[in-house]
């Protein structure tokens, strides 16, 4: 008996050993202290050979540094980012998204002007406005390897038969109206109305030229401009009944997924869809134009994801290279050509136009251009996350008239304005 | 003497190298049991009193995370959805399978196929069946087509319709639970003593009196486990109305697991989910107690 006690002591031993052990070797997000872990979201195979590729070029470019490359899909990534944060395993270089970025600030190194040098960068390399993107309060907290931006999508073969006029470049609110108006007909909407954070937010704050959130962090729902111009974006349902109301909280892609289906003629959505709105599988023509011109102007939000370096990382110096290599000019016009998003370089930017299908370059190149010309980095409150959470469910009662947006915005600014 | 001790030693020998063997067999299982089950629980137990972020410094606050509990302005609806959905969908299964597995009787021909047909939903992946179900019953769906094209009515949005948004979650995890019941049902309907049954229809019993004077009582230990096991579940509900409804619209149909993985995950309150849990884990422990207590009255064992 005493013999078995004692074995099954080792064993248990053992096993806790074996897990504790499996915690410090990858402590700091090294897998065997010396290399460099890299963890970014990839969906599907081809996202994955993408960012070999890129892992390719920080290999070439620094063969003295061991590089691993970790991923999960999106959905996942930042519930697995969450884990390894709270069990201080968060890989050395992660990637981050601009939306997601007030949740997690606390694991990431504040990044500073002599940090940039480290990595071979310089502030001046990127596009004007993109090193706010993974900046909270500030601080940066991860340099971004594409930029976007939201734009207005148009099915050109239903807005052509309504007779509609396809939007332009210069295009107005009022332009969007007659155009959404003529184009619901025949059981179709002119517009498929948006249920996630941006593609519901991107018009009212447009229209208003205000965002929810001031640039201190202050949250701001019930500033009157934003107010009414949500309002009038919920009217495009209620009122003007341009768009569809949406069947269930849970479809969060609902106006996208309208415009695909070929059941609405526009949509909002962000630049890193374009290719994909253009190549459709239901064979529509597509268009896109910037977000239109109100009265306050056409403000919209510069979005995008990059890397970042996490707090735990025991290997900064190593953690930086890496980093500047990722975003090196190789790195980026290797984004840039395969035409998987705007890189937020500058000089790698003209190489993403000439990856677009030729029939379409001159359209993609101007609404860019236009669309970047005036954008603001995203402000953020601390609880953005709850704000978001909050909203989202209680729009499918704004759009199926059982409740006021600007009742939905005074109930989430009281619960989360302070 | 030694022809009696001798095989005495060894049984006594051999019981104990089975002890040994047995507890290497178990061993694996119970590592695991104390690694992901005992630990953690104790884990959120303290966790609960302590303000927990999911990364950063964590600070022992007493209780004060049960007090926020009740000032959170989604904790009692979600704990108001959980009832209410519990309140519908419990009796509802259980009645609805039972009945299934009554009627799919000895005399229905090929009521082993019909038996897969109905247990198909419960093995089915929830993501293809509520795909079905939104198809069904959102405004451009099946529902509402055939309600204008046959009677010229129009359809409330199910889904986002605050009154109709819980009964369509409702509704649809009981056809998808239905069938698990139902199998349960029959078996110990097949188990019936075909004597009692014989007495029974001699003394007279037919339909409905033979059903629930004689059926039910005895297959009423069963009975008992499907409404424990339902219970218990749809407590816990999350993925219906996460996928169906987004616990929308507003919080109608947020249930409160979908709220302690709101609070853990993507508010990165762990301490304050953990409170909840622990909430959600009374209330199952108290409804299941006061099952256990009840069924002295109409659970029968004798048979």
């Amino acid at each position: 008996m005493k013999k078995m006690r004692v074995g099954a002591v080792v064993a248990v031993a053992g096993v806790a050993v074996a897990l504790t052990g499996c915690t410090s070797a990858s402590g700091g997000g090294s897998a065997d202290g010396d290399t460099i872990v890299v963890d970014m979201w990839a969906g599907s195979e081809d996202d994955t050979a993408a960012l070999e590729a890129q892992m390719d070029v920080v290999r070439e470019q620094n063969p003295d540094i061991k590089v691993e490359l970790r991923t999960a899909p999106w959905g996942d990534f930042f519930t697995k980012l969450t884990t390894n944060m709270a069990s201080g395993n968060m890989a050395c270089v992660t990637g981050m998204n601009s939306g997601m970025l007030a949740s997690y600030t606390s694991g990431f190194v504040k990044l500073t002007d002599e940090d940039l040098t480290k990595a071979g960068l310089a502030s001046s390399d990127f596009a004007e406005g993109s090193l706010e993107i993974l900046s909270n309060k500030g601080d940066m907290y991860g340099v971004p390897f594409d930029v976007s931006t939201m734009l207005t999508y148009y099915n050109e073969d239903q807005l052509t038969a309504a007779g509609a006029d396809l939007p332009a470049i210069d295009w107005t609110f009022d332009d969007f109206e007659a155009a959404a108006k003529k184009a619901t007909t025949g059981g179709k909407y002119g517009f498929g109305i948006g249920m996630g954070d941006f593609q519901w937010q991107a018009l009212p704050i447009a229209k208003s030229g205000v965002q929810p959130v001031s640039q201190d962090g202050t949250l701001q729902l019930t500033d009157p401009a934003f107010a009414d111009a949500a309002e009038w974006y919920a009217g495009l349902v209620t009122e003007q009944k341009v768009a569809a109301p949406v069947a269930s909280a849970s479809d969060g892609g609902w106006g996208e997924n309208q415009f695909t289906s070929e059941n609405a003629a526009m949509a909002v959505d962000g630049t890193w869809n374009a290719v994909g709105y253009l190549d459709n599988e239901a064979g529509f023509k597509a268009g896109m134009a910037p977000l239109p011109t109100g009265e306050n102007g056409d403000l919209s939000l510069i979005l995008g994801s990059g890397y970042g370096i996490a707090e735990s990382c025991e290997n900064k110096e190593d953690a930086l290279k890496v980093l500047g290599s990722l975003l090196s000019k190789d790195s980026q016009d290797y984004i840039a050509s395969s035409g998987r998003s705007y890189p937020a370089r500058a000089e790698s930017q003209p190489l993403y136009f000439e990856s677009i299908d030729e029939a379409y370059r001159e359209q993609v190149k101007a609404t860019f251009e236009a669309a970047f010309a005036n954008v603001q980095g995203q402000y953020v409150s601390d609880n953005w996350a709850k704000v978001g959470t909050f909203i989202q469910p209680s729009l499918v009662s704004v759009y199926n008239s059982q409740e006021s947006m600007t009742a939905v915005l005074e109930s989430a600014q009281q619960q989360f304005g302070n | 003497m030694t022809i009696t001790n001798a095989p005495k030693r060894r049984s006594g020998s051999l019981a104990k190298v089975e002890a040994r063997q047995a507890l290497g067999f178990a061993s694996p299982a119970l590592v695991g049991l104390a690694l992901f089950t005992i630990v953690p629980v104790v884990l959120s137990i303290v966790m609960s009193f302590f303000d927990w972020p999911t990364f950063g410094e964590r600070t022992f606050n007493g209780g004060t995370n049960y007090l926020r509990l009740f000032e959170d302005p989604n904790f009692l609806p979600a704990l108001r959805n959980t009832l209410v959905f519990t309140v519908l969908y419990v009796p509802l299964s259980v009645v609805l399978s039972l009945a299934l597995a009554i009627s799919l009787g000895p005399r229905i021909r090929g009521r082993g196929a019909l038996r897969v047909l109905f247990f198909i939903p419960v093995v089915t992946p929830m993501v293809a069946n509520v795909l079905v179900w939104k198809m069904l019953l959102q405004p451009q769906g099946l529902f509402n087509g055939l309600a204008q094209t046959w009677f010229g009515v129009e359809l409330p949005n199910f889904l986002a319709d605050k009154n109709w948004a819980m009964i369509m979650v409702v509704i649809m995890s009981v056809w998808q639970g239905i069938g698990y019941n139902m199998l349960i049902f029959s078996a110990a309907l097949e188990q019936l003593p075909e004597s009692v049954m014989e007495a029974a229809r001699i003394d007279g019993a037919r339909g409905f009196r033979m059903t629930w004077s004689i059926m039910v009582p005895m297959i009423s230990p069963a009975i008992f486990f499907a409404t424990i096991m339902t219970m218990i579940t749809s407590l816990q509900v999350f993925v219906q109305p996460q996928m169906l409804t987004g616990g929308g619209p507003g919080n109608a149909t947020q249930p409160l697991v979908m709220w302690i993985y709101n609070q853990g995950f993507k508010f990165q309150d762990l301490g304050l989910a953990a409170a909840g849990a622990w909430i959600l884990f009374a209330l199952i422990i108290t409804v299941t107690a006061i099952q256990f207590k009840a069924q002295k009255r109409w659970v029968h064992y004798e048979h």
